[in-house]
C-alpha cells in the first residue's frame, strides 16, 4: 500500500477519534439539558444543533468559515492573539466532522435519556441525591445503551465527512486528505485503482459501525 | 417531629385544598384515585410544587409561599415509597440500599445497611438485583432504603397495591414494626379501606380534592359525615370496623 | 382532518416541482468552460439568446480537467472551452471534440496576488520564499490549467523546491483567488482576468512574464456526438465574433 493512502488512512480514523471525543462530551451535555430542563426556547435550541444534520455540508461549511476562517468572527480574534488559523489544518478537518456529528449524538442520547423512568429520577432525589449525582449515577448508566449508539454513529459519521472538511481543511496530500478526501482527488485525476481500494476499505469501515450502533440501539428498548 | 400540611394547587381544571396535621403517628390519606392523594405526597416531598400553602414539620419548613420558600426534594430528608418502587434496575439489592445513605461515612453506611438488611429479612440477597428477587423482597428493599438516612417524614404511596392478599398482610404487619422502631411521621396514600383501618392512627378522608373528614378510623366508618365518605368506606361494618385482625 | 390538508398541501408541491421536469425546453445548449471564463462567457450567453430568440445557454464553469473528465464520463455538453491547450488535445485524443469546430478564442496572463490588507513587500516570484509567507493558494495541478502555469513559473524562478510545501491546492481558480481575498492566505496564483474581478481584495504583486511559463491560449470546441451540433457551432462562432472578443477584451483577455 502506498505512503499517501496509509496517509490518508490514518489521519481518517484520527479525525474521526477525535471529534467523537468531544461530540460524546459535549452531546451528553447539551442532551442532557434538553431533556431535563425545560427552558423558554429550547426546542429552537434543538433546531438549531440539529441544523447541520440537514443543512448541505457546504452551507455548513460556509458558516464555519465565517467563524472560524482568518478574518472570521471567532478564527479573526484568534489568529490576533495566537498567530495560528485552523484553516488548511487537520483540526479544521476534526472541527468540521464535530459539527456535523453532533445533531447524531445529541438525538440519540437525549431520546435515550428521556426514556429513563421519570420515577427513578425522583426516586433518586428523595433519597438526597442532586441533580449532577442523580445524572452520574442513575441517568447516564441507564441511558448507556443509546449513549454508546450515538458515539458509534457519530465516529462512523465523522469518518465519512466531506463538504465541510473539504471547505474549511481544504485537500492538502500528506496534511488534511482524509479518506473521502482522497476519494475525491483520486476519481478526479482518473486514479481509479487506488480510488477503489480506498472505497471499499471506507465502506467497510462505515458499514461496520453502522452495525454496531444498530445493535446496541435495538437493544435499548 | 409532626407534620403539618396545607396547599392548594389548580391543575387541568382540578383544585386540589387539603391541610391537616399529624403527630408522629400514622396517617393514611384515603380516597378514590383521583382525590389527590398521591398529588398531596409529592408536594410534601418537594418533586411537585403547590400554587399556595405551607408545609413544615415540628424542626423545618419544607414550602412557605409568602416567605418564599421551597426546599428542593434532596433536601428534605423525607423518605419515599413510589407506588411502583422504583428500585433502580441496574444497581444491586445493596447498592440500592446504599444508595438512600449519605455520603459521608463508607464503613458507617455499609454497617448500617447490613443492619437494615438483616432486620428486614433479606439477608442473602445483597448481590441481587431487582429483577432477580420477589414482589414482597422488592417492596422490603424499597423500604429498607428510604429508611437509611433516617428521614423525618416517611411517604408511602399505595406501597402494597400490587401484592396478593398474605402478602399484603404481612406487609401491614411489617410496617407498623417499622412504627414502632422509627418515631416519626407517616403518610400513607391507598384506596383501600380496610387497608385504611388496620393501619391507620388517624385518618384523612380525601373527596375531589378536598379532605371530607378527619380522625379516628372508628369515627369515619361509623360516623361519616357526607354521602360521598359513607360511599367510600360502606361495606365496612361487623368485623371489619374493628380494625385489629390478621 | 388537519391531515387531510396537509397531505392535499404535499400533493400539490410535489406535483408543481414535477411540471418543469416534463416540459423541457428547446434548443437549451450546455457549455462547459473554464472557470476562469465565468464573468465573460456569462455575459456572451445573454447576448446571444437576446440575438438569438428562443435560444438558452446553461453554464457549466469548473476546472478544466474536471470538466474533460465529465465529458468523458458522457456528461451531455455541446461545446467545451478549457484554459489550456493540454486539455482539449486530450480531449481530442479522445475523440470527444469536433477537430474541424477546435479554435482559440483568448489569451491570458498568469499574475501573483496578495491579500489587499497585506504588508508584506512581495516584490517578485522569489519573495515567496521568505519566511511570513506561510501559505500559496494555486489550483491543484491535477485538475487545474493554472496550477501547472503556477508550477511552471516557479520551475522557471528555480523555486519549486522551496515553495512546494507551502502550497494550499485548491478545486479550481477561482478558489485560490478567493482565499487570497478572504486573506485565509499569503498569496496565490491566479489569471490577471480574475484578479480584476476582486479588485478591492487582492493586489497583483507581480505579472509573471510570458516565457516563464506556456502560452495561456484558451480553445473552445463542439462535443461530438450531441443533438445540438448546428447550435453548438453557432455558439463558437458568436465567441469568435467581433462581439463576442469585444466583451472578452472587456474583462481583459488578450486576443489569441
Amino acid at each position: 500500500m502506498e505512503q499517501g493512502a496509509i496517509f490518508s488512512i490514518r489521519l481518517s480514523l484520527q479525525v474521526a477519534a477525535v471529534a467523537t471525543f468531544f461530540v460524546v462530551i459535549f452531546g451528553i451535555f447539551i442532551a442532557y439539558l434538553l431533556a431535563r430542563r425545560a427552558f423558554r426556547g429550547r426546542e429552537v435550541v434543538d433546531m438549531l444543533f440539529t441544523l447541520p444534520l440537514v443543512l448541505p455540508p457546504t452551507v455548513t461549511g460556509y458558516y464555519l468559515i465565517v467563524l472560524f476562517g482568518r478574518k472570521g468572527l471567532i478564527g479573526g480574534p484568534l489568529y490576533e492573539l495566537t498567530g495560528w488559523t485552523v484553516m488548511f489544518t487537520w483540526q479544521a478537518a476534526v472541527l468540521a466532522s464535530f459539527v456535523v456529528a453532533l445533531p447524531l449524538m445529541i438525538k440519540t442520547t437525549r431520546a435515550a435519556i428521556e426514556s429513563v423512568d421519570r420515577n427513578l429520577i425522583n426516586a433518586s432525589f428523595t433519597l438526597g441525591h442532586g441533580e449532577c449525582e442523580t445524572a452520574m449515577r442513575v441517568v447516564l448508566p441507564l441511558a448507556k445503551r443509546g449513549i454508546i449508539a450515538g458515539a458509534v454513529l457519530s465516529f462512523a459519521r465523522a469518518m465519512g465527512e466531506f463538504g465541510a472538511t473539504l471547505m474549511l481543511a481544504g485537500n492538502i496530500p500528506g496534511k488534511t486528505d482524509t479518506m473521502p478526501l482522497a476519494i475525491y482527488s483520486l476519481a478526479g485525476s482518473g486514479e481509479w485503482a487506488k480510488a477503489h481500494f480506498m472505497v471499499f476499505l471506507l465502506t467497510c469501515i462505515s458499514g461496520l459501525f453502522l452495525y454496531l450502533a444498530n445493535r446496541y440501539a435495538k437493544r435499548v428498548i | 417531629m409532626g407534620l403539618s400540611v396545607n396547599l392548594i394547587k389548580k391543575i387541568n381544571g382540578f383544585t386540589l385544598d387539603a391541610a391537616w396535621d399529624i403527630g408522629n403517628e400514622l396517617a393514611v390519606l384515603l380516597g378514590f384515585s383521583g382525590a389527590g392523594k398521591s398529588m398531596t405526597l409529592q408536594m410534601i416531598a418537594g418533586l411537585a410544587s403547590p400554587d399556595d400553602g405551607l408545609i413544615k414539620s415540628d424542626s423545618k419548613v419544607y414550602f412557605d409561599r409568602v416567605r418564599k420558600i421551597s426546599i428542593p426534594p434532596q433536601e428534605r430528608n423525607i423518605g419515599y415509597v413510589f407506588q411502583d418502587l422504583a428500585l433502580f434496575p441496574h444497581m444491586t439489592v445493596m447498592g440500592n440500599i446504599l444508595y438512600g445513605a449519605k455520603r459521608a461515612d463508607r464503613d458507617k453506611n455499609t454497617d448500617r445497611a447490613m443492619e437494615m438488611i438483616a432486620a428486614f429479612g433479606l439477608s442473602g440477597l445483597e448481590p441481587r438485583y431487582p429483577a432477580e428477587i420477589s414482589g414482597g423482597q422488592k417492596q422490603r428493599v424499597a423500604l429498607a432504603r428510604a429508611l437509611m438516612r433516617n428521614p423525618d417524614v416517611l411517604l408511602l404511596d399505595e406501597p402494597f397495591s400490587a401484592l396478593d392478599y398474605p402478602l399484603r398482610l404481612e406487609m401491614r404487619r411489617f410496617l407498623k414494626e417499622v412504627k414502632s422502631l422509627f418515631s416519626i411521621p407517616i403518610v400513607l396514600v391507598t384506596h383501600d379501606v380496610v387497608e385504611a383501618c388496620e393501619l391507620a392512627d388517624k385518618m384523612i378522608v380525601y373527596v375531589n380534592g378536598k379532605v371530607a373528614q378527619l380522625g379516628v378510623p372508628d369515627e369515619i366508618i361509623h360516623r361519616p359525615v357526607s354521602p360521598e365518605v359513607r360511599n367510600l368506606v360502606q361495606g365496612i361494618t361487623g368485623p371489619a370496623a374493628n380494625p385489629v385482625f390478621l | 382532518m388537519k391531515i387531510h390538508i396537509l397531505f392535499y398541501c404535499v400533493a400539490v408541491l410535489f406535483s408543481i416541482a414535477l411540471v418543469p421536469a416534463f416540459a423541457e425546453p428547446p434548443k437549451e445548449l450546455t457549455v462547459s468552460a473554464a472557470i476562469s471564463l465565468k464573468n465573460s462567457f456569462d455575459e456572451i450567453g445573454k447576448l446571444y439568446e437576446s440575438r438569438n430568440v428562443g435560444a438558452k445557454v446553461l453554464f457549466n464553469f469548473g476546472a478544466s480537467g474536471d470538466l474533460m473528465k465529465q465529458i468523458e464520463g458522457g456528461a451531455p455538453v455541446d461545446v467545451f472551452a478549457s484554459a489550456a491547450q493540454k486539455d482539449m488535445d486530450e480531449a481530442e485524443k479522445k475523440g470527444l471534440v469536433g477537430v474541424a469546430t477546435r479554435a482559440n478564442i483568448a489569451v491570458n496572463s498568469v499574475v501573483l496576488v496578495i491579500p489587499a490588507s497585506s504588508n508584506v513587500a512581495v516584490k517578485s516570484f522569489e519573495d515567496l520564499r521568505a519566511g511570513n509567507i506561510k501559505k500559496i493558494a494555486i489550483g491543484n495541478p491535477k485538475t487545474v490549467p493554472a496550477g501547472r502555469y503556477a508550477e511552471e513559473v516557479f520551475s522557471y524562478y528555480r523555486i519549486l523546491d522551496a515553495v512546494k510545501d507551502k502550497f494550499i491546492l485548491t478545486e479550481n481558480v477561482r478558489q485560490a483567488l478567493d482565499y487570497v481575498a478572504r486573506d485565509e492566505v499569503d498569496a496565490g496564483i491566479v489569471y490577471a482576468t480574475d484578479a480584476t474581478t476582486r479588485a478591492k481584495e487582492v493586489k497583483i504583486a507581480v505579472t509573471a512574464p510570458d516565457q516563464s511559463h506556456k502560452p495561456v491560449i484558451y480553445p473552445i470546441a463542439a462535443v461530438k456526438g450531441t443533438k445540438n451540433e448546428a447550435s453548438a457551432k453557432a455558439f463558437i462562432a458568436f465567441v469568435l465574433s467581433a462581439e463576442g472578443q469585444k466583451i472578452l477584451g472587456k474583462y481583459g483577455f488578450r486576443k489569441p
